[in-house]
């Protein structure tokens, strides 16, 4: 089974090697390679999954004194469960790919990022080490870079490339300090080795360790205030929004928390459950002002990873934690839960995106939701396959999001009622724009000529939507998963009784309120319905939106660019211009001096000889001395 | 007549020497800067040979006949070098053998 995991991990590295190095003007090749890549990954992965093996293995990779770095497998349940997700969302991307990107001028280019992404997300599944995990984190960073600065020459989508890698740079600072922490205080950042610690009770917590390396998670799963760089993300082609910046590497953040449960305390958990509360409501309100489709689900996807943050946050549904019990068991729902979140939202949100991808296709890349409308009739399949999706992500009863976001509501509801108050305004927000998408995207009447002659797309971009159709109606439950993932979903908290009925009736009501409100408020006009019955509300809302970009753009622009002038000044005048130039300058001029002293007459020299001379004599009798 | 004193030995030694250094700095032509140069040695060894004479040792006599040697060496390297630098340049005035500066 190792060689299987090892082989699946490498696969992709080397489809990536072939396309950059042969196939780099064979658009069709490169895409036929990357796409089998991944369906080889997906069944390896199910394979691997389904087999019961799980195991560890470790390779030594390089050594500096007592000082090891080692590249390692750490297959259980909970990397069993990401590869398969990576598989299938893997797949599914790459099939749509295939359609949405046909004609793209720099296919290879496209399908060879994809392929290191691949092998970059895999690496991070399988890491059994931290200083590992950081090596494939900052390779993700890097994919994500390139795919989603594919069309780079179009200005918005070079600065938004920019902006994703610097924003992450930030919280990779942050994880780094965290690895290196760990390091020190406890001899080791293999994850086994760690767990092991913590059930011996030998393990070493420090409040600083959890925080800084939630920093890296607050980076790559777009957590306030780092979240800037995952709307702008969306200049990147759609089905890269779909794989990566909805399903798989954003959620990369949750995975790294889910591995370092052993190391968590409960004052971190706090922080990181405020964080992701945060960032659920926050990015709910900004997503109603949006007009583009993928921004409303660029800002959707922060929300929901924001309630995958609180829910591991929120811990354990002890009520009172037993201070012998280490906090690696202390957490164990919190895990479950935004785990089991961020399963069927790696469905339902690839689903979405691929949904608007879909649209934005047969619109002729028309992305703006005012202009659309009326693509019920055009788009049946994607219609019904992106309804779907809505109705799991707003929690319709039965579909995955209404199990997995009752498991969160729940936990939320026995451990903190502020959060759970919070959380449910969320859930109503969420309804209220997902409502809203979907009914100014498909429903009514055409609002342009693109929209008007919108048109199904072929079957490599249909086919992806269908399968994952069905994952988003089947993949809350968990009776449905094989017992192979029991080491995750048997934390997931499921609620009994009253406390069941509570929820039922809370997720359901805000389900409907918000879905209520979304479907009769707005109508299909070519504004925005609340833009023009309630303006001061809509200017708060992207005032909000707006804020972190402002206040970043006034730190860049104001502080850290003087602060860079001022360095630059330093480093013009005093290193570049007293020592360098200056001591070059000062070499030169004697060089002046002497060259003066060449004048190529012989009887000139026999002058400075006498004065040599004369100056030899006074220096040995004595009269001038040193 | 009084007899030659070591001053006047010296004297003319000096005189000979002051020729032979002006001749070195103000000449343009190297084979005269050259012979300048040999006046100088003389000078030297004239001003060597009377203080030998006039001290009854043989320590200045020793001295003149090495510097009759390297003279003789250096006379004979220094021509070489002049009538080379003849055939090659066609002239041997100081002012125009200034091919390094420029």
């Amino acid at each position: 089974m190792l060689s299987h995991a090892i082989f699946v991990l490498i696969l992709p590295l080397v489809s990536a090697a072939i396309i950059a190095l042969f196939l780099r003007r064979s658009g069709g090749i490169a895409a036929a390679v990357s796409t089998l890549t991944a369906a080889a990954i997906a069944v390896i992965a199910v394979m691997l999954a389904l087999g019961n093996a799980r195991f560890t293995a470790a390779y030594e990779w390089m050594r500096f004194g007592d000082f090891a770095i080692s590249l390692g497998f750490k297959f259980d349940d909970l990397a069993a469960l990401m590869l398969v997700i990576v598989g299938i969302v893997g797949l599914c991307v790459h099939v749509f790919s295939l359609g949405y990107m046909h004609d793209d001028a720099a296919k290879a280019r496209y399908f060879g990022g994809l392929s290191i992404f691949m092998f970059s997300m895999l690496g991070i599944v399988f890491a059994d080490n931290l200083f590992m995990m950081f090596i494939f984190w900052e390779l993700v960073g890097f994919s994500s870079y390139v795919l989603i600065n594919h069309w780079h020459e179009k200005q918005s989508a070079s600065d938004a490339s920019k902006k994703a890698f610097i924003a992450n740079r930030v919280g990779d600072f942050g994880f780094l300090l965290g690895i290196i922490l760990c390091y020190w205080l406890n001899g080791t950042v293999n994850l086994t080795e760690l767990a092991a610690k913590g059930d011996a009770h030998t393990l070493v917590f420090s409040t600083l360790v959890p925080l800084l390396l939630f920093c890296g998670a607050v980076g790559k799963s777009a957590q306030l205030p780092l979240h800037v760089w995952l709307p702008d993300a969306m200049e990147g082609p759609t089905p890269v929004s779909a794989l990566i910046h909805a399903a798989t590497m954003v959620a990369a953040g949750i995975y790294m928390l889910c591995r370092i449960n052993v190391l968590m305390v409960p004052d971190a958990l706090t922080v990181i459950m405020w964080t992701g509360t945060a960032t659920a409501l926050y990015a709910a309100l900004c997503a109603i002002t949006q007009s583009d489709i993928k921004k409303v689900l660029a800002y959707s996807t922060l929300s929901q990873l924001g309630y995958m943050v609180a829910a591991f946050g929120l811990g354990s549904m002890a009520k009172d934690p037993d201070p012998n019990l280490r906090d690696g068991l202390i957490i164990a729902a919190g895990v479950g839960a935004a785990m089991f979140h961020l399963t069927t939202h790696a469905f339902f949100k690839a689903l979405m995106f691929l949904g608007s991808g879909s649209v934005i296709h047969g619109c002729h890349h028309e992305q703006d939701i005012f202009k659309m409308g009326g693509l019920r009739t055009r788009m049946p399949l994607t219609f019904w396959t992106f309804t779907i999706g809505v109705a799991a992500i707003i929690g319709f009863p039965y579909l995955a999001g209404f199990f997995s976001k009752d498991a969160i509501l729940y936990l939320a509801f026995s451990n903190n009622k502020a959060v759970f108050a919070l959380l449910a305004l969320t859930a109503v927000l969420t309804s209220l724009y997902m409502v809203r998408l979907w009914k100014l995207t498909f429903l009514g009447t055409p609002r342009s000529d693109h929209a008007a002659h919108a048109h199904e797309g072929g079957l490599t971009l249909t086919l992806p939507l269908v399968l994952l159709a069905v994952l988003s109606l089947v993949a809350g439950y968990t009776a449905f998963y094989p017992k192979v993932f029991s080491g995750v979903f048997d934390h997931i908290p499921e609620a009994h009784g009253s406390a069941h009925f509570i929820i039922f009736l809370t997720s359901v009501s805000v389900m409907a309120i918000g879905g209520t409100i979304g479907y009769f408020f707005y109508k299909s006009t070519p504004t925005d319905t609340l833009a023009d019955k309630v303006p001061g509300l809509f200017a708060v809302l992207s005032a909000l939106k707006n804020s972190f970009d402002g206040a970043y753009d006034y730190y860049v622009a104001k502080i850290q660019q003087r602060f860079a002038l001022f360095v630059n000044f330093f480093e013009q005048i005093f290193l570049a211009g007293l020592i360098v130039r200056g001591l070059a300058g000062f070499v030169g001029l004697f060089g002046l001096g002497a060259r003066a002293l060449h004048v190529g007459n012989l009887n000139a020299y026999v002058y400075w000889f006498l004065l040599g001379l004369v100056a030899l004599w006074l220096f040995a009798t004595g009269v001038v001395t040193l | 007549m009084t007899s030659a004193t070591l001053d006047h030995y010296v004297l003319i030694s000096a005189l000979l020497f002051a020729i032979g250094f002006f001749g070195v700095l103000l000449r343009r032509n190297t084979l005269v800067v050259f012979m300048c140069l040999e006046l100088m040695l003389v000078a030297s060894t004239l001003a060597l040979v009377a203080f030998s004479r006039f001290n009854g040792t043989m320590d200045g006599n020793v001295f003149v006949f090495f510097i009759l040697t390297v003279a003789a060496a250096e006379v004979a390297v220094g021509l070489a070098i002049i009538v080379a630098l003849f055939r090659k340049r066609h002239t041997i005035q100081l002012n125009e053998l200034n091919s390094l500066k420029n």
